[in-house]
C-alpha cells in the first residue's frame, strides 16, 4: 500500500484523461477527420444554348422556327445525353480525360441541367470532344441511376434501350400535327452515338490557370436535324422512333453541324 | 485512496465505451446490413445468365421485391399489381386466360408467361425485347394496356408509405427510393423464383421413377422435341417460327418488331416446358387451350412461310399413342412444391 499510493497520486488521473482520450480517438476516427481546405468542386462549365442556323438565332420551346425546307415547327422537347468530355493540345500531344466518366442528360426545358461543370487539369488546349448518347455498356446493363434514371423519359420501356437525342414538337407539315424524333439505337450499323470533336474559334483556345474558372458556351442548333448530309423532312417522316436507317441519318446529321463552340471565356 | 481511483477509472472508461458504441451507430451500418442469400443451382443447371453484379441477392431484398410484385401501387388505379397477370398457382403465368386483363378493360398484346428460372432466362419477353432482366419491369408497368402507371408516380407512391421506407432501408443500407432499387428488388425476388423439383427432377435425383407410360413419353420427347426444349431448363432460349397463322387482328410478328429484320417475322421464343401442364393456355397468343392442342399443331397444322424453323420443314408427325405418351410425360414437369412455396405467395 505504501509503495503504490504515492504512484496513484502521481499517475492514475493522468493515465486516465490518457485512456479516455485515446478510446475516444480511436473510436471516433472516421467521424473526427478535419475537412481538408474547400477545394473549388469544378474549374470548366459548359454552358448550352439552343439555336436554330447555327449561333444566329437562339431557340425558345413552344416557338415556331423553319427548317431548311421551310417547313414550320414548334419544337417543345429538346434534350440529349452527353459524356466523354476529352481535351487536347494538339501542338504537345497532351490529352486530359476525366478519370470518372459520367452520363449528363441536357434537357432545353430544365434550365438546371443547361450547365455542366467539371474539373479538369490546368493546361491550354485547343481541341474539345464530347460524345452525344449512351454507350452500349448501359444499354445492356440493367437498371441504371441518376441521369440514366429511365423514370427522365429517356428510355424505351419495352425494346431495351435509351432515347440518345430527342427533339419533338409540333409541326404543320405532319398529317398529325405532330412530329416526334426520338433517336437511339446501340448496337452495330444502328448505333448513333456520336464523338463530335470541335475547335475553339480561332484564334481563342481554352487556356486554364490553375485555381482560375473557364466557361465554354456550346450552342446546339434544331435545324441541324434536318439538313445535312441527309435531307430529313417533317412531311415525309413526321416520326422517327425505333433504331434503324433513319434515326442514324439524324444523328449524323447532328453529330456534323449540330454542336459548334460559340465562345469561350477564360477567367483571367 | 485505491477505491476511489478505481471508481474513477471504471468511471472513464465506461464513458470511453460509451463514446466507442455511439460512434460505431453511426458508422457501422455494415456490420448488420442486409443477409446475403445465395440463388439455388439446381443440379444439371448451367451458370445463370444473371449475374447478381451490383445486385447481390439478400433476404432483405427479396421480401422487398415480393411486396413490390404483389402490390397494386405499381398500377395507375391500384388495381393490377405484378401478381395480377402472374399467378402463383399457375407457375406464376395467368391461368386460363389466352390475353391477360390490364388497366381498363384492355387485353395484353401476348399471353402471359410462366415466371420461374428466370436467372437463367437470356432475354425477356416473346420477341425478347427486353435484354436485361432489371428493366423488365417497366414494360408492363408503362405499357397504357397493363398497368399503365409511370414511373416517377410509382416512385412518388412508394416514397411516401412509410413501411417502403423500413424495406429499402433493410435492403439498400438508407431509405433512398428511386427506380435503380426498385427495379433491382423485383429482380431479386423474380430471379429467387426456382423451380427444379418436379417428378422429372426426382427421377434424375433417383429419388423417383417414371411410370411405364411416362418413360415412353420421355423417350419419345429426347428424339421429337429437345433440338428446341433441351433439358434441363426445356428451352434453347431461341426465337422460332413454329408455323402458327397470323392472328388477323392482332398482327403480331414477334421477334421483327424488335429487329425490324424480315427474317425473324412470326418468331417468337421458345418457351421453357417445365410446369407447362400449369401454363395453359399456350403459344404466344394464347391460342390453344389444352397440350394436345399444342401436339396436334405440330403433328399436323404447321403452316408453311419463308420464316418457317427449318426443323419444322415436315411437321413432327405424331400417332394419337405417341401424343398421349408425350402428354404423359410432360405432366411430370409440374413443380408443385414451387406453386404452394410461401416465400413466393403474397406477403
Amino acid at each position: 500500500m505504501k509503495l503504490t499510493h504515492p504512484l496513484h497520486r502521481v499517475h492514475l488521473p493522468k493515465i486516465c484523461f490518457g485512456l479516455l482520450f485515446v478510446t475516444a480517438v480511436f473510436s471516433c476516427q472516421k467521424e473526427l477527420h478535419f475537412d481538408k481546405v474547400p477545394e473549388k468542386d469544378h474549374n470548366l462549365v459548359l454552358r448550352f444554348k439552343p439555336v436554330v442556323s447555327f449561333d444566329s438565332v437562339p431557340l425558345v420551346l413552344g416557338k415556331t422556327y423553319k427548317n431548311y425546307f421551310k417547313e414550320d415547327y414548334t419544337p417543345t422537347g429538346f434534350k440529349f445525353y452527353i459524356h466523354n468530355f476529352q481535351l487536347e493540345n494538339t501542338d504537345s500531344g497532351k490529352i486530359f480525360k476525366l478519370a470518372k466518366d459520367k452520363y449528363y442528360l441536357v434537357d432545353f426545358s430544365d434550365t438546371t441541367t443547361m450547365e455542366i461543370k467539371i474539373t479538369i487539369a490546368p493546361y491550354v488546349y485547343n481541341r474539345f470532344s464530347f460524345t452525344i448518347g449512351v454507350d452500349s455498356a448501359q444499354n445492356v446493363g440493367g437498371a441504371q441511376t441518376d441521369a440514366l434514371d429511365p423514370a427522365k423519359g429517356m428510355f424505351w420501356n419495352w425494346n431495351t434501350g435509351y432515347i440518345m437525342a430527342k427533339l419533338e414538337g409540333t409541326s404543320p407539315k405532319s398529317p398529325t400535327g405532330r412530329f416526334e424524333y426520338h433517336i437511339g439505337g446501340f448496337s452495330g450499323e444502328e448505333n448513333v452515338s456520336k464523338t463530335i470533336p470541335r475547335l475553339f474559334p480561332f484564334p481563342t483556345n481554352l487556356d486554364m490557370k490553375p485555381g482560375k474558372e473557364s466557361i465554354v458556351y456550346i450552342t446546339c442548333d434544331a435545324n441541324a436535324w434536318f439538313f445535312q448530309p441527309w435531307d430529313i423532312k417533317i412531311a415525309d417522316n413526321p416520326v422517327i422512333a425505333t433504331p434503324g436507317l433513319l434515326a442514324t441519318q439524324v444523328a449524323e446529321n447532328y453529330g456534323s453541324k449540330g454542336f459548334t463552340i460559340d465562345s469561350v471565356y477564360n477567367e483571367p | 485512496m485505491t477505491v476511489r481511483w478505481t471508481i474513477r477509472l471504471c468511471l472513464l472508461l465506461f464513458l470511453g465505451c460509451l463514446l466507442v458504441n455511439a460512434c460505431n451507430k453511426k458508422s457501422g451500418e455494415g456490420n448488420s446490413g442486409p443477409h446475403p442469400l445465395t440463388l439455388p443451382q439446381p443440379a444439371g443447371f448451367p451458370a445463370p445468365q444473371y449475374s447478381f453484379t451490383g445486385n447481390p441477392l439478400t433476404q432483405e431484398g427479396v421480401e422487398l421485391g415480393r411486396k413490390l410484385f404483389y402490390d397494386g401501387k405499381l398500377s395507375k388505379d391500384g388495381n393490377f399489381p405484378c401478381a395480377s397477370c402472374h399467378q402463383q398457382f399457375a407457375a406464376f403465368a395467368t391461368f386460363d386466360h389466352p390475353l391477360s386483363h390490364g388497366f381498363d378493360n384492355q387485353f395484353t398484346l401476348r399471353n402471359s408467361p410462366g415466371l420461374f428460372n428466370m436467372a437463367w432466362n437470356k432475354e425477356m419477353h416473346w420477341d425478347g425485347g427486353i435484354n436485361n432482366i432489371e428493366v423488365q419491369p417497366l414494360a408492363p408497368l408503362t405499357a397504357p394496356n397493363e398497368m399503365a402507371e409511370n414511373i416517377n408516380a410509382v416512385i412518388s407512391k412508394l416514397q411516401q408509405d412509410e413501411e417502403y421506407k423500413k424495406m429499402f432501408t433493410a435492403a439498400f443500407g438508407s431509405d433512398t427510393i428511386n427506380t435503380q432499387r426498385m427495379l433491382f428488388a423485383i429482380t431479386q425476388f423474380v430471379t429467387s423464383l426456382v423451380s427444379a423439383n418436379s417428378k422429372y427432377d426426382k427421377v434424375k435425383q433417383g429419388s423417383a421413377n417414371f411410370s411405364q407410360t411416362e418413360q415412353n413419353g420421355y423417350t419419345l420427347f429426347q428424339s421429337k422435341c429437345i433440338s428446341c426444349h433441351p433439358e434441363p431448363l426445356f428451352t434453347d432460349h431461341s426465337f422460332r417460327n413454329v408455323g402458327l397463322p397470323l392472328d388477323p387482328f392482332i398482327k403480331d410478328y414477334g421477334r421483327m418488331r424488335i429487329t425490324n429484320n424480315r427474317t425473324d417475322s412470326l418468331k417468337f421464343k421458345v418457351p421453357s416446358l417445365r410446369n407447362v401442364a400449369l401454363t395453359f393456355p399456350y403459344e404466344h397468343d394464347g391460342r390453344f387451350s389444352s397440350i394436345t392442342s399444342v401436339l396436334d399443331h405440330y403433328s399436323s397444322g404447321v403452316q408453311n412461310g419463308p420464316t418457317l424453323d427449318p426443323l419444322l420443314k415436315n411437321k413432327i408427325p405424331l400417332t394419337n399413342a405417341e401424343k398421349f405418351y408425350l402428354l404423359e410425360f410432360l405432366k411430370t414437369l409440374t413443380d408443385s412444391s414451387f406453386i404452394n412455396d410461401t416465400r413466393f405467395s403474397q406477403p
